[in-house]
């Protein structure tokens, strides 16, 4: 029975996916495996963060980017630029000696509305090669054990930072793009620093 | 200059999938934030869809935004593939995107569900969609969902306990059939939509995504892979799932799956497995047909660990 007879409606043709719902549909594809699976690499369909915010923001969005290009494009799509205090997505280009302070006041949610925690999409380099960035060994849910994985390029202290802000159920979600490979690490990801 | 056609689209007679991309936008945000908090109930605004609310619109609207040509569905009513709203939600998914049908569990890449888990182990390339009729585990002790959701902030859950014992008190054992209330990651406690308890320790620790969507209610949340789903029980009073390990289908000949109960006009019971297209490949395979292998969570009336 596996096989269905074809439908009576058969010629009623389904619409056409156009580009953008391609590009939307496979960006959201790679960031809901990425986040439910922390630590394992998914793949964008264009290099950078720019169809993640494609797949997500819209003029329902306060967007906070760093990069320029990223902003405009947010403001395109109808979101609403804000300082990163009120933004619940964030587009962060972090320079390995950067100041993260500012970070402190990234939304991380409250008790009653966790979903309020902002989403954070940063570039950095996911290491592959031995001794290539921080490494890190990550458990939590989506992972069956323990996962290690290496991302070179943040500030130091990033992660302490995070660990901080994410008191469970509240803190932020976080993708780290590097080219079109992306990795989430939901705020229910227990990260200890190797 | 700016004419009125390059401001708008060609025409379409619907979008792809049915849902306009600012709902799948809000929905890809609210689903990713359910996964980011697993078990926490997330709010969205719940569109319009063809079908009345209660009947799986939100299930609906979680699979219209996974969906792509090459998915392929599956849509299980109470273990059955082919009652009307199972029939017609998978032609009306199939309409829309193009997307391949299914009754078997391991072809399916998407599995909208009401009531029953597939008795099949789900893969981890595979996504299961719960329709949830009651999104909220503290509704029967608190009516006021501000109240119940200053509970879940608070992680208040002893009236939930006391509903259980009070069960225990006057029957003598839980008689919670259903939406057993389930901690989810050691944090949330989440109903995990009218499975049977048969159904609950499947989604615990389980290779798949889960997401449960209550279209009327206006929430979803969801179970992300190798996440810990605990019913709620006491020290001393173990778990327990339905006794079905010594009945067997009076169809299939499957013993020690959870079946449905056909009472007879002699007063008499029997039984068909309820997992309805489990049991069409078990009479496939005793007619002689080749079919693969397949793994099941429970193996002789007993959960496999």
């Amino acid at each position: 029975m596996g096989a269905l007879p074809p439908s009576s409606h058969a010629l009623i043709t389904a619409p056409l996916r156009g580009a953008d719902e391609i590009r939307d549909n496979t960006a959201f594809e790679a960031i809901l495996w990425a986040l439910s699976r922390p630590g394992e690499i998914r793949h964008l369909p264009e290099p950078g963060p720019r169809t993640i915010l494609l797949a997500l923001v819209d003029r329902e969005c306060r967007v906070h980017a760093d990069d320029a290009v990223i902003g405009e494009l947010a403001a395109w799509t109808g979101a609403t630029l804000t300082p990163l205090a009120g933004a619940d997505h964030v587009f962060l280009s972090l320079e390995p000696g950067a100041d993260i302070a500012r970070l402190n006041t990234l939304k991380v949610g409250s008790a009653l509305y966790p979903d309020d925690g902002a989403t954070v999409v940063v570039e950095a380099r996911l290491g592959r090669a031995e001794g290539d960035g921080q490494r890190l060994s990550l458990s939590g849910p989506g992972i069956e054990t323990t996962r290690e994985i290496a991302v070179a390029g943040l500030p130091a202290g990033f992660f302490a930072l995070r660990d901080r802000l994410c008191r469970y159920p509240l803190g932020f979600d976080l993708f780290i793009v590097d080219g079109s490979d992306v990795i989430g690490l939901p705020r229910s990801t227990l990260i200890e620093v190797l | 200059m700016t004419s009125l056609a390059s401001l708008t689209k060609p025409w379409e007679a619907f979008s792809y999938g049915f849902l306009d991309a600012s709902a799948k936008r809000e929905l890809r945000r609210k689903m990713l934030k359910a996964v980011a908090v697993p078990g926490c109930q997330m709010p969205y605004a719940s569109r319009e869809v063809p079908i009345a609310r209660g009947w799986g619109t939100g299930g609906l609207q979680v699979t219209l935004t996974l969906l792509k040509p090459t998915s392929v569905v599956k849509v299980i009513d109470q273990g059955a593939d082919d009652s009307v709203n199972a029939a017609s939600i998978r032609k009306f998914l199939s309409r829309v995107s193009g997307a391949g049908k299914t009754w078997d569990t391991g072809e399916a890449t998407i599995l909208q569900s009401r009531h029953r888990v597939p008795e099949e182990v789900l893969r981890e390339d595979q996504i299961l969609v719960l329709q949830v009729p009651n999104p909220e585990p503290l509704r029967p002790v608190e009516p006021n969902m501000s109240v119940a959701r200053q509970m879940h902030a608070d992680a208040d859950y002893g009236r939930l306990w006391l509903t259980l014992y009070e069960q225990m008190v006057r029957s003598g054992r839980i008689m919670q059939g259903a939406a057993y209330p389930s901690l989810v990651n050691g944090r949330h406690v989440m109903t995990p939509s009218p499975i049977p308890r048969w159904d609950v320790p499947k989604l615990h620790m389980a290779r798949h995504l889960t997401f449960l969507s209550a279209g009327r209610e206006k929430r979803l949340y969801a179970v992300p892979p190798y996440t810990r789903v605990e019913p709620l029980v006491f020290s001393d009073v173990p778990y327990k799932v339905e006794e079905h390990h010594d009945l067997t289908c009076h169809r299939s000949g499957l013993t020690g799956y959870f079946m449905n109960e056909i009472p007879q006009n002699d007063g008499s019971s029997s039984f068909e497995v309820s997992d309805s297209h489990f049991g069409i490949k078990a009479i496939r395979r005793s007619e002689g047909e080749a079919l693969a292998p397949i793994d099941t969570w429970y193996k002789n009336g007993e959960l496999q660990p």
